[in-house]
């Protein structure tokens, strides 16, 4: 493992360097030999870094790091002092001492102050060092060993021999000094002054960034994160190289938000910040608990935690156990991704590990709370193993395309096979008319290609197109008795609609790329499709019959959660809740 | 002001006939005077006693930021009969000012000092012992000194505190003074340094004074730049240590008037290092029985520093008793016995070319002797006064 230095900022910044070593050279009593402040006059940091070498790697965190390196250095670096030293060596004995036992020499100790310039050159390091990283403190450097190999001092004294050697004497112990107590001690000052003057950087970023115009990140996918918008880290998992530096940088604006998220959960506030583009399994749940109040805000927190852990904890690279993960509340550390972010991790998870999920048998992660329910009913399809990714690709499927619509309620039936599986609902094919029809213009085709959509959208109109729904829901009818399957569907689309990330702009998320996770959808499809067909029951009579009254139901759903005002809900639309912002149904169709 | 256990050393030197400006460490000792005066910081209080003629003890206290005191003991083997009143001591002996050199004197030959007793030799050298333990800071300053023979001095001193290097150092100086000449062998244990001091004295040799020739004035001048009112001096010095490696030397040379200069006692003196460069002229007149006028150039030929310091010193007077003013005025001009003790007061003020002034005023108040001295810094303009003291001493 390698590292790959950016040795130019240091560079730039050696004001600031200079003066801390200046400041921390006087600071120390000088002997009496140097008559006059030290200055460092020049300080260059040379072309080549220093090459580091990973020893051991004892905590590795978004936001914090310890590591043993070896570190060598055979660089170009120089530093040039400046200060005054005394010629008379009586003089420097004599003063020091008391004066009732000295000699007390009539002129033999007058004084001789002579101008001095030292340059150090080729400086060779070699040793382990020891680096703590950490957000709020700094940065730690610590040298196990003593790493100075060799140096060369030259000097204004360098024509007479006694001097340059004793000279070269001198500082070469004083360095070895100021590498293992003084050095630990600069840089932590120094990259302390750095991360809040970069923290103050990124904030003025966030503002200009919240208006910029969408990218399409298909068009020319990022090479590497850069903090360039809110979605940068969605474009990540969409690079066509994988980074190789993915993490020589982080991006402020993310790493904030995912601090914030992640200490809402450790506060009293209610107030959750919300995640665009996201599915929450505890929506299917919280559907089902509506009549329950204290129902909503910990499965809704418990799914958001075990996502926001599960992003945080990660490296870059969708993994396939991405989705696999998902169910976990507490995996934070193994979470393969940061880059499948808060914003859209969901959806990109699910566009490209559904594919690879598919072949993969499922794993019974998810625990089914509702014995009393039956058992294909209570089941939270998209909380399944895949489950996030496969309820958000439900969704955006149902929002767009009636394609990727169809594939919702096929796969539903699939994951009803799994018993104690919690999984959403099914959503009735009504749905995803709804969501259809509330589509922002432009967002969706209904030929079903997929074009940039920022979200799913809840539906505006609940009875538009029924007919578009080739392929009856079978769920629908299914699940025809079960009424209470459509409520918490109606809830979980309520919740996902109140749900959204805190700069909560429909527009924005057109411009999210989703059309990733369409295609994928899209891929998907036909294997959706496939058990759906073979599922399918019913007659379009029955289909229109349940989509009625899950519509009607809906309504009623919607006005009672109206009424129970979500903190986190920003825009408090309650009727229809098929306002433009609010996402759609995780598990709708 | 002298400190009253110098003041008794000084006593000791007299009474036992060494002549202390006879050394190459003394060449600049007018200058010194006029010049470099300490000048008190805080306040301190002295007190002193010599309980007996062998005995002196002195205590003081200070208040320089932290309170800080230190005892002193002084014993010496000779009887010492001097004024150690407060209030009797001269204040010209306490005052260092313009030095008067004197003629120099023949050294003692060795049999004066024998006394004998039943057939028994009896007189013993004189030595002085003086022990100083500064407190709450724990160092101790212990001095010891023996006339080994009328030419021959030896000197102890040392050091002790636990912050220097070793505990602290040792030196020993064996002075040997000849008159036309002397020379000082010295050795300190910090750093082993060596070290040897010279000074010769042109013109007039004391030692072939023979009766035929009382009077310094009239005999023959023995070179031709032998003044007969002046001597010239001339010393060098040499330090070698060779644990450091290091040493120095230096020479200089000096040119005072005699009592029997006519006119107005002036002292000059040049001193030279020559391995650093630095060259020291000094010139001193007093000005009348009341004032002093010294000045000082430093000049450093390698790094071109150079340096000038002036100072006077001015003598208060006494003012005569009302009763007797007039009639001290219809005394006749040539009767007028010069009172000895009739100043009760010193100016001293000292300035140099960096805009730094130190003023001292040293008076007897009463029965103490009082000393305020405060120190400028003329560049400064928001902080002028820099530091000021006061010190007050009694001794009975």
């Amino acid at each position: 493992m390698a590292f790959n230095f950016n040795w130019s900022p240091l560079i730039a910044d050696t004001d600031r360097v200079r003066d801390m070593l200046t400041s921390s050279l006087n600071k120390s009593p000088k002997p009496p030999i140097i008559v006059d402040d030290i200055i460092v006059n020049e300080l260059n940091l040379g072309s080549t870094p220093p090459e580091l070498e990973i020893l051991e790697i004892g905590d590795l965190a978004a936001d914090r790091f310890r590591g043993i390196f070896k570190m060598s250095y055979t660089g170009d670096a120089y530093l040039t002092l400046k200060t005054r030293v005394q010629a008379n060596p009586l003089n420097t004995y004599l003063s020091t001492k008391p004066s009732f036992a000295s000699p007390q020499p009539l002129a033999a100790s007058s004084s001789l102050t002579i101008p001095l310039q030292i340059t150090l050159s080729d400086i060779r390091l070699s040793g382990f060092v020891i680096l703590v990283f950490s957000k709020q403190k700094g940065i730690t450097l610590v040298f196990r060993n003593d790493p100075l190999e060799s140096l060369k001092v030259s000097s204004t004294f360098d024509s007479i021999p006694f001097v340059r050697d004793y000279l070269q004497k001198t500082i070469e112990n004083q360095l070895r000094v100021l590498f293992m107590e003084d050095l630990p001690a600069i840089i932590h000052r120094l990259s302390l002054r750095m991360f809040n003057s970069d923290q103050d950087i990124q904030d003025a970023k966030k503002e200009l960034v919240d208006d910029r115009t969408p990218i399409d990140p298909l068009a020319s996918p990022a090479l590497q994160p850069v903090d360039d918008g809110e979605d940068s880290f969605d474009l990540a998992p969409l690079s066509l190289d994988p980074p190789s530096e993915t993490y020589a940088s982080f991006s402020q604006k993310n790493l904030l938000r995912l601090a914030t998220l992640s200490e809402s959960q450790r506060t009293l506030s209610l107030f959750t910040p919300g995640m665009r583009d996201t599915v929450f399994r505890a929506w299917a749940n919280a559907a089902d608990r509506a009549d329950a109040s204290s129902g909503y805000n910990t499965p809704l927190h418990r799914p958001t935690l075990s996502r926001i852990q599960s992003t945080l904890g990660g490296q870059s690279g969708l993994s396939s156990s991405a989705p696999s993960q998902t169910s976990e509340a507490a995996s934070a550390t193994s979470r393969p991704s940061l880059a499948t972010a808060v914003t859209g991790a969901s959806t990109y998870t699910l566009g490209t590990s559904g594919s690879r999920t598919r072949p993969r048998k499922r794993k019974h992660r998810v625990v089914n709370l509702r014995r009393d329910h039956g058992g294909a009913d209570g089941s939270d399809m998209a909380s399944v193993s895949s489950g996030y990714e496969d309820s958000v690709s439900r969704s955006a499927g149902t929002s767009v395309e009636p394609s990727l619509a169809e594939t919702e309620p096929t796969t539903l039936p699939s994951y009803m096979s799994r018993d104690g599986e919690i999984s959403t609902p099914p959503r009735s094919p009504k749905k995803k008319v709804d969501f259809k029809a509330s589509s922002d213009g432009g967002r969706t085709n209904h030929d079903g290609n997929a074009t940039i959509r920022a979200r799913p959208v809840t539906p505006r109109n609940p009875a538009a197109q029924p007919h578009e729904d080739d392929d009856a829901t079978p769920r629908a009818s299914a699940y025809l008795p079960e009424k209470q399957s459509h409520p918490p569907q109606q809830l979980r689309r309520q919740q996902l609609s109140r749900m959204q990330t805190v700069p909560a702009n429909p527009h924005q998320r057109a411009y999210l790329p989703r059309s990733t996770s369409e295609l994928s959808l899209r891929g998907m499809a036909p294997g959706f499709a496939s058990p759906a067909i073979e599922s399918s029951t019913g007659g379009i009579l029955e289909q229109a019959w349940m989509m009625k009254m899950a519509n009607e139901i809906a309504r009623k759903v919607k006005e009672e959660k109206g009424m129970q005002a979500v903190g986190w809900r920003r825009s408090e639309s309650v009727s229809g809740a098929s306002d433009g912002d609010a996402p759609p149904p995780a598990y709708g169709m | 002001m002298l400190e009253f256990m110098d003041y008794v050393q000084t006593a000791f030197h007299a009474q036992s006939r060494w002549n202390i400006d006879n050394s190459y460490a003394a060449l600049t000792t007018t200058a010194q005077n006029l010049l470099d005066f300490r000048i008190p910081q805080g306040l301190r209080l002295h007190v002193s006693s010599l309980s007996s003629p062998s005995f002196a003890t002195s205590y003081t206290l200070g208040s320089n930021g932290l309170v800080d005191g230190s005892l002193s003991f002084l014993y010496s083997s000779s009887g010492l009969s001097i004024a150690s009143k407060s209030s009797d001591i001269r204040l010209e002996h306490l005052v260092r000012g313009y030095r008067r050199l004197q003629e120099l004197q023949r050294p003692d030959e060795l049999h004066w000092n024998e006394i004998w007793h039943q057939g028994k030799r009896i007189d013993r050298k004189d030595a002085l012992l003086y022990g100083r333990l500064y407190l709450p800071g724990s160092t101790l300053e212990a001095l010891y000194l023996r006339r080994i023979s009328p030419t021959r001095m030896l000197r102890l001193s040392g050091v002790s505190d636990a912050s220097l290097p070793n505990g602290g150092s040792a030196l020993a100086l064996l002075q040997n003074d000849y008159g036309k000449y002397s020379t000082e062998y010295l050795y300190s244990t910090d750093s082993a340094l060596l070290g040897l001091r010279g000074l010769y004295n042109f013109g007039y040799d004391p030692r072939t004074l023979v009766s035929q020739q009382p009077q310094h004035s009239t005999r023959a001048p023995a070179h031709p730049w032998d003044h007969q009112s002046g001597r010239l001096s001339a010393g060098a010095e040499a330090y070698f240590s060779p644990i450091n490696k290091s040493g120095g030397v230096s020479c200089g040379l000096r040119f005072t008037t005699l009592p029997t200069h006519t006119g107005f006692p002036y002292t000059m003196t040049l001193t030279v290092n020559p391995l650093m460069g630095n060259l020291s002229t000094t010139y001193a007149v007093q000005a009348g029985r009341y004032m002093a006028l010294c000045s000082r150039f430093d000049f450093n030929v390698y790094s071109y520093e150079s340096d000038v310091v002036v100072g006077v010193e001015l003598w208060r007077r006494k003012q005569a008793a009302a009763d007797v003013a007039w009639a001290s005025k219809l005394v006749r001009p040539g009767w007028s016995k010069v009172v000895e003790d009739d100043v009760n007061g010193v100016l001293k003020a000292q300035m140099d070319d960096k805009g730094k002034v130190g003023l001292l005023w040293e008076c007897r108040v009463k029965e103490l002797l009082v000393s305020l001295g405060a120190g400028f810094d003329l560049k400064k303009r928001e902080r002028m006064l820099g530091s000021v003291g006061i010190e007050v001493s009694y001794s009975s």
